[in-house]
């Protein structure tokens, strides 16, 4: 089975998920609380480690709440990379969702071509991003970044349309987005500048999983760069910071020449 | 004002925190409001949990704190379940809090020009007929630390106390319009120049300078309002009358 299979099966159900969680808590069912700034399940706690971490240098204290909440997913980013962005962001999904239409509607592909300065230059220019926003986020002394978090303002709105049958302002924002993505820029968001897949990716530098050529007859037909949504070269590049593990080139080449190689265990596909 | 003054004060004054509404209260067991700006990392979770929808998220009006919680107590006001302060994943919301009394969201002023109850008692003193005067009393029935927070004045007139926690039920519930003449000054509001028109007429006790004589009197009579039910034995008042029975017809 594919890859995409079923990285779509958990796409579409967190999807679903974030309009769920806040009807079940209408119907003051307590177990899963929360949006994707931070969650909780049960009693697990689970927090966007950028948020957490804005908070903890404005505030310039840290608890143990704050601590606990941001394990498990600096382990999973540690263990699998940045699958938070391939795997579960909603504003991801939406995207690709965007780049089929394009597809279907036959319109003019925008997706940049690939060249080694150019993931150096997007490397520099997220890492600088990054910076900035911190730096703001330090004078200002509230976690600014928040404020562009997509993924979490998608599954905030979805909580207050489904409570309050409004949206807030917010929204204008991730429209924007959306709009710019649809007519200019291919996946420039989660490839550029989203604070929360920039920060995973600042963890994820010696991550377990990730995309490697196994074979060395290749027949270098470059089918991976052309279906890789990051616009890098999955076949050397599989530690790059950009690579979040999605699978699609895995799923595009023809003689399967790869295969997701993790530290602890290697998987066949 | 001149503008070095205007930039002087831009600049001292952190223009992202500090920002205060009358009515605009955060939920129960929040931090002071600057650390509160700087905990809170908009989760939205404590407006998940809030049973009674009374938080709500900021929107583009608030400046930069929208997505911050709010409860905008003139649409709907706290009701002191105290759910949300348990579940802010950065203690924004003192988890601490768990009891109604040690809420500190703000303090409710009342308006005496506006007040219906004052107006009754102004006007029969001076003996005229306006048509507003009422005695409406509905912020001392609906406070839920009654004869705690808003205490009657000579048994007509509503004090607010030092006991008041800001929940804000009184101004969602007080009758009069436009403006409401009871509101919630909420807690650390720095410029009381916006505050001025309240804190001129308002009228705060000292919860020390109270007749505790009258507070006791008063528990007995909730306390024995409060078993009253519906179901079981009726409960024994004082009569000066015969109570029926039996009515006629009935089996």
């Amino acid at each position: 089975m594919k890859i995409s299979f079923y990285r779509r099966i958990v796409q579409l159900v967190v999807m679903i998920g974030i309009f769920m969680i806040p009807l079940l808590n209408i119907l003051e069912i307590y177990f899963i609380k929360g949006t994707f700034y931070s969650i909780d399940v049960g009693d697990v706690a689970m927090a966007d480690p950028l948020a957490v971490f804005q908070s903890v240098i404005t505030s310039e204290t840290i608890n143990t709440v704050m601590l606990i909440s941001v394990i498990i997913p600096l382990l999973l980013a540690m263990f699998f990379g940045r699958v938070w962005c391939s795997w579960f962001c909603p504003y991801h999904f939406l995207v690709e969702i965007l780049q089929k239409l394009r597809n279907l509607l036959k319109l003019k592909s925008i997706k940049p071509e690939y060249s080694e300065s150019l993931v150096n230059r997007s490397n520099r220019i997220r890492l600088l991003f990054l910076l900035i926003g911190l730096f703001i986020t330090g004078i200002a002394g509230i976690p600014l970044l928040n404020l562009i978090s997509a993924p979490g303002i998608i599954s905030s709105q979805a909580l207050v349309l489904v409570k309050f049958h409004y949206f807030t302002f917010e929204i204008v924002f991730i429209l924007f987005l959306l709009i710019m993505e649809f007519f200019f820029f291919y996946f420039f968001w989660c490839r550029l500048l989203c604070p929360t897949g920039i920060f995973l990716s600042l963890i994820d530098r010696k991550k377990a999983m990730k995309v490697t050529k196994i074979q060395p007859e290749c027949s270098m037909c470059k089918s991976c760069i052309k279906s890789c949504p990051m616009v890098i070269n999955p076949m050397n590049e599989g530690n790059n910071p950009l690579c979040h593990n999605c699978g699609i080139c895995i799923d595009s080449c023809p003689d399967n020449k790869k295969k997701t190689h993790s530290g602890l265990n290697s998987i066949e596909l | 004002m001149s503008l070095p003054e205007d930039l002087r004060d831009l600049l001292n004054n952190n223009p992202f925190k500090g920002y205060y509404k009358i009515n605009r209260l955060r939920p129960p067991g929040a931090v002071s409001e600057k650390r509160f700006m700087e905990l809170c990392i908009r989760c939205a979770r404590c407006i998940e949990v809030c049973p009674y929808d009374s938080i709500k998220r900021a929107d583009l009006y608030e400046r930069l704190q929208i997505g911050t919680p709010y409860v905008f107590a003139e649409e709907k006001a706290c009701y002191l379940c105290m759910k949300c302060p348990e579940v802010c994943p950065t203690k924004a919301l003192d988890p601490k809090v768990t009891d109604k009394r040690e809420v500190k969201m703000g303090k409710a002023v009342i308006d005496q020009e506006l007040c219906y109850n004052y107006i009754y008692y102004k006007e029969e003193k001076k003996g005229e007929v306006s048509g507003k005067a009422l005695l409406c009393s509905t912020c001392y029935n609906a406070c839920p630390l009654m004869d705690e927070a808003i205490v009657m004045e000579k048994f007509i007139l509503p004090v607010t106390t030092e006991k008041c926690v800001g929940c804000g039920i009184c101004t969602e519930k007080c009758p009069t319009k436009p403006e409401k003449a009871i509101n919630i000054i909420p807690e650390g509001m720095i410029n009381k120049q916006e505050a001025g028109f309240f804190y001129r007429k308002y009228n705060i006790k000292p919860a020390e300078e109270m007749d505790k004589k009258e507070i006791n009197k008063h528990k007995k009579t909730i306390e024995r309002k409060e078993n009253i039910s519906s179901f079981g034995s009726e409960p024994d008042f004082e009569y000066d009358f015969e109570i029926q029975k039996n009515i006629e017809g009935w089996d």
